[in-house]
């Protein structure tokens, strides 16, 4: 990075002489997102939000249904129990990923933003790597917590999972990656809608509410439409067994989530780009 | 140094900035006036590449905002009062501005300590007043100790010791030998702090002048009169070669002319006089007049666009 030199009168020099070269670049672009997002406290209240909701519901829900799933005339796939806290806990990633983008318009700081930074492709990519690194590192705490939880009740019942069975150790580590990829989906949401309650409602809605109802469409279209939502792909990587058994394989379906995500993502930063801030 | 060349921004049909051409030189405070929605901010975001001129350009030292390699050191600015997320404290929002930009974590204190901010600098901004939000504004357009500084409406809603404060800071920055940019729609605040003036109204340059060449020039006097014969008053007024308005209540505003040529020219016609006085009019004044012309058209007044440029040629030719 070159040095900026301020041309002008030498009595108006800097009463700072600063050693490292001053300017922008892409890791003191990441260094300063990171310094925003830790130092507010919705931060903080949305990842308590997604660790306990997420560890609390699959405990209750694991503690309530552990008998039930144990006797014979049950044919739930037990696996999906693990981390179903995870369906609402899911919302807080969700909501923290729209925040990082729409508070800074609600603020009015990001015009603070553009004129430390006027590269914007280079803010947005910056955003979306500190917030997927702080959601990977807290969803697989999370998903490896909700495991422990849940499967402290199963186990009782002898129904439990060892964490080298088929699936445990995919799930703890897709909760976390599911949780990222859903973070940066709320970014983008957050980027081109620029408003936390529209876009929180079009979040939900379309992970949630439409991912629920698509399956309503008749015949195999409606059946592709459901399995290729957003959500649906996604959280496939985030359960040990799933209730659905139409469903995409974990990965298959990641990979369709994660394109989904990135698609949305350009389109953010086609239009954070043009658009005036 | 800010050089704009056929700068312009449209939204839609309207036309918020219409291809206006300045220079803000070093050395010097450039006041920007005009009245609200008359242009100034969305001229100013322009410059700090935050809005997309529609034709022309803007460059800040030579180069557009955007090429710059370190924004911070090269232009800050105080755009809002509020450009500032609320959760974070004043600390940690100089904090993540100095880091973008490789600007030591020392200077974030120098600039807290300069605006007098040390005491709450560990608080949230949110529970600001205004006058601190405003210092934190301007701390934070010091931090990359910029060579040119712009200042979007600085006194609003300052109380005077606030007021007072940023006036000093400013004189001193250009003092310095900073580029220092400052919008006001107070003529004022204008006439107190800045030494060149560009008053910008309906997206147009109405005037781009010496501070002290406007002031003397819009220092003028003008005659009151008020006559029971007023329409009969003004032709012999204007027979004169003077310039007559009407004025409020029937009264008659007469330029170029001593009360005493007035009184004498309504006496030789036998017309009765109600009032007579001289009225100096205020720099106030001279602003509303360019701008109260600005308005007028806003209100589509028809053959506008040919009255804005004889408005124009006019302090062209007055400027000269």
């Amino acid at each position: 990075m070159s040095t900026a030199v301020l041309d002008r009168d030498p009595s108006a020099a800097s009463p700072t002489p600063t050693s490292p070269a001053p300017g922008v670049s892409f890791a003191r672009i990441l260094d300063a997102e990171w310094t925003k997002i830790r130092t507010v406290r919705s931060t903080v209240w949305s990842l308590i939000a997604m660790v306990t909701v997420s560890v609390g519901g699959t405990a209750l829900v694991c503690w309530g249904a552990a008998s039930e799933l144990a006797s014979d005339e049950s044919n739930e796939p037990v696996g999906a129990f693990l981390t179903w806290g995870l369906l609402f806990g899911q919302i807080a990633a969700l909501v923290l990923g729209i925040l990082v983008a729409s508070s800074e318009y609600s603020s009015g700081m990001i015009r603070t933003t553009l004129a430390a930074v006027p590269r914007r492709g280079s803010v947005l990519v910056a955003k979306a790597a500190v917030l997927a690194g702080v959601l990977l590192v807290l969803g697989v705490a999370t998903t490896l917590a909700s495991y422990l939880a849940g499967n402290f009740f199963l186990d009782r019942e002898g129904i439990g999972f060892a964490l080298d069975d088929p699936g445990v150790l995919r799930t703890i580590v897709g909760g976390g990656l599911y949780l990222a990829m859903l973070g940066v989906f709320g970014l983008a949401l957050g980027t081109l809608i620029r408003h936390t309650a529209g876009a929180v409602t079009v979040g939900i809605a379309v992970i949630f509410v439409v991912g629920n109802l698509i399956g309503l469409v008749p015949g195999v279209v409606g059946e592709w439409l459901e399995k290729l939502m957003p959500g649906n792909a996604g959280q496939m990587v985030a359960v040990v067994e799933w209730f659905d058994p139409d469903a995409l394989d974990p990965w298959v379906g990641f990979a369709v989530f994660s394109a989904e995500t990135l698609v949305l993502l350009a389109i953010a930063g086609l239009l954070f780009s043009r658009r005036d801030a | 140094m800010i050089t704009a060349q056929g700068l312009t921004k449209r939204y839609g049909d309207t036309t918020a900035v219409d291809s206006i051409d300045f220079t803000v030189r070093p050395g010097a405070v450039t006041g920007f006036l005009g009245p609200n929605g008359a242009g100034k901010s969305t001229t100013m975001r322009m410059v700090m590449g935050l809005d997309r001129p529609s034709a022309g350009s803007v460059t800040v030292n030579g180069r557009a905002y955007r090429d710059h390699p370190a924004p911070l050191h090269e232009i800050g600015a105080l755009l809002e009062a509020k450009a500032i997320h609320g959760g974070r404290t004043a600390y940690n929002h100089l904090l993540w501005m100095a880091k973008s930009n490789g600007i030591p974590r020392r200077r974030v204190d120098e600039v807290i300590d300069l605006v007098g901010l040390s005491e709450v600098a560990r608080k949230r901004s949110g529970g600001f007043s205004l006058g601190m939000g405003q210092r934190l504004g301007i701390a934070a357009a010091l931090l990359g100790d910029p060579g040119v500084l712009l200042f979007d409406e600085p006194v609003n809603g300052l109380d005077p010791d606030g007021i007072r404060w940023i006036r000093t800071l400013i004189r001193s920055l250009a003092a310095e030998g900073r580029t220092v940019f400052v919008s006001s729609h107070l003529m004022s605040e204008m006439a107190l702090t800045a030494d060149h003036l560009i008053v910008i109204g309906r997206g147009q340059i109405l005037a781009d002048t010496d501070m002290n060449d406007f002031i003397s020039r819009n220092s003028t006097s003008y005659v009151h009169v008020r006559s029971p014969h007023g329409s009969e008053l003004a032709e012999r007024l204007v027979a004169h070669g003077w310039r007559v308005e009407p004025a409020d209540d029937g009264a008659l505003a007469v330029h170029d002319a001593a009360p005493e040529q007035v009184g004498d020219v309504a006496g030789a016609a036998g017309l009765y006089l109600h009032e007579l006085r001289n009225v100096q009019a205020s720099l106030e004044d001279a602003f509303m007049r360019l701008t109260a012309d600005s308005v007028e058209y806003q209100a589509g007044v028809p053959g506008a666009a040919t009255t804005t440029a004889d408005t124009s040629a006019e302090f062209a030719a007055a400027a000269a």
